[in-house]
């Protein structure tokens, strides 16, 4: 890092002035980190409610954008390999790649609602298929921003999935985007069952990227590759959506089992996203929540 | 720097956050932008900017990812003012010195949300992950580069190339 230079005035390189104003920030970070009071009917804090409302629009922009160019990019690659085969039909593609840019974006959208939709017609409830629009992985912490908010009907609590598997739940819920917290996360937890032993237990994320089914006896007769699925006992997930497989079990403390388990979802390649219906218990907590603020 | 940029590489900060976290390729190129602007800002030897750029850089940030908003402003906040130190008092330089610097403050930035996430969320206190590492490695690895592309003398390569092409 070079000095600073000499235009630099003596005033803003003062480290007292500037230690003051740290000072100051950090106070006010503490106040208003403590003062984030939950919002009506338990959408999450009233103040990323709104920093979510606000940005929505920039993000679903700049999120279509990127979409855009992700899909312009895997076309190109495409093509180029096509290239050898197909010459005349690739020149006519790259001409009106330009004119079509922003319609195939929706085009590739739409498509993959479809087969998303499509392949998660097993799943129970599914209200549509959502993008992500940014993913966050911060000391243990995963989120997601997905594009769709209160104006799609997301609801806090709304179980999110792929075909594959469970994914996360909503937790904020802004007017265009909301903010999920994936399963993987180190502070979320939901009821499970082994689908072969029908034992039920609490899986939960480790924050590392994997899962752990606790609560499962000693005397359980678990192995590895065992599915586990969501068993519907924790008010928030539907029952009989895949978790993932058991990836293998020691002998933890000594009443119960260490089940590792490894996601069915691939969480490294979420793009879209089914929307599930949040079950009864967690409406009904919302309307209590939104009676009680009233 | 003056106020009117140090808001043009937020605003660049929080497009380019959007921008990777929709394409399928992120995982790729997990780099900490608001991090890299408020490194940007300390490099000045501003010690106010810095900081209030920190706090500004990590609200965006919290707003966009963070269950609680302020956890990332904090951390930001102090990592402004202790990279405005490292920038005044301590007389290093190069693309690697900085990327080290970087790579440090992105996983102390990780440290200080874990411990506040554990102290107001009760979240298990989770900071060297792969993912952790691999984004401050990237974050580094960014940061040299725009610092090697600034010291770079742009003006003398781009005439001796001309002078080249002439003879």
């Amino acid at each position: 890092m070079r000095p600073p230079n000499t235009r630099v005035e003596i005033a803003a390189v003062n480290p007292r002035r500037g230690g003051a104003v740290l000072v100051t920030i950090l106070v006010a970070c503490v106040l208003v980190l403590s003062a984030q009071a939950p919002a009506r009917g338990g959408r999450g804090s009233v103040l990323q409610s709104w920093f979510l409302s606000l940005s929505a629009p920039v993000a679903a922009g700049v999120g279509g954008v990127s979409h855009g160019v992700s899909g312009t990019i895997a076309n190109t690659v495409g093509l180029f390999d096509a290239r050898a085969e197909n010459e005349r039909l690739r020149r006519e593609l790259d001409a009106r790649e330009r004119e079509l840019f922003r319609l195939r974006a929706e085009a590739a959208q739409s498509a993959e609602d479809r087969r998303l939709l499509g392949a998660g017609s097993a799943l129970p409830g599914v209200v549509g298929s959502v993008p992500i629009l940014l993913l966050e992985h911060r000391a243990g912490a995963q989120s997601v921003l997905i594009g769709a908010g209160s104006a799609e009907g997301v609801a806090p609590g709304s179980p999110l999935a792929v075909p594959a598997g469970l994914v996360g739940r909503v937790v904020t819920v802004g007017r265009g985007i909301s903010r999920a917290q994936l399963l993987l996360d180190a502070s979320a937890a939901a009821g499970a069952r082994i689908a072969r032993t029908g034992e039920l237990g609490v899986v939960r994320g480790d924050g590392h990227g994997a899962l752990v089914l606790n609560n499962i006896a000693t005397t359980s007769s678990v192995a590895r590759g065992d599915l586990v699925e969501s068993a519907g006992i924790d008010g928030i997930y539907p029952r009989g959506v895949p978790i993932g497989r058991v990836e293998s079990v020691a002998r933890g403390s000594k009443l119960f089992l260490e089940v590792r388990v490894t996601p069915s979802a691939d969480f490294s390649r979420l793009t879209d996203v089914l929307l599930l219906a949040p079950s009864p218990a967690t409406k009904e907590g919302a309307e209590a929540g939104r009676s009680a603020s009233r | 720097m003056k106020a009117g940029r140090v808001a043009l590489l937020l605003a660049a900060a929080a497009v380019l956050e959007l921008f990777v976290g929709r394409s399928p390729y992120r995982a790729f190129l997990p780099v900490d932008w608001f991090l890299l602007v408020t490194a940007m800002v300390a490099r000045s030897g501003d010690f106010v900017r810095a900081v209030v750029t920190g706090a500004i850089a990590g609200t965006l940030e919290d707003a966009l990812s963070q269950p609680l908003i302020g956890m990332n402003a904090f951390a930001k906040a102090m990592l402004g003012y202790a990279l405005t130190i490292v920038s005044v008092r301590v007389v290093f330089g190069g693309a690697f010195a900085v990327g080290a610097a970087l790579f440090v403050a992105s996983i102390a930035n990780e440290a200080i949300v874990a411990l506040l996430a554990a102290l107001l969320a009760q979240s298990p206190v989770v900071i060297l992950t792969r993912g952790a590492l691999w984004r401050a490695a990237a974050t580094g690895i960014a940061g040299g580069a725009l610092e090697s592309a600034w010291n770079f003398p742009w003006r003398d390569w781009w005439q001796r190339r001309r002078l080249r092409r002439l003879r």
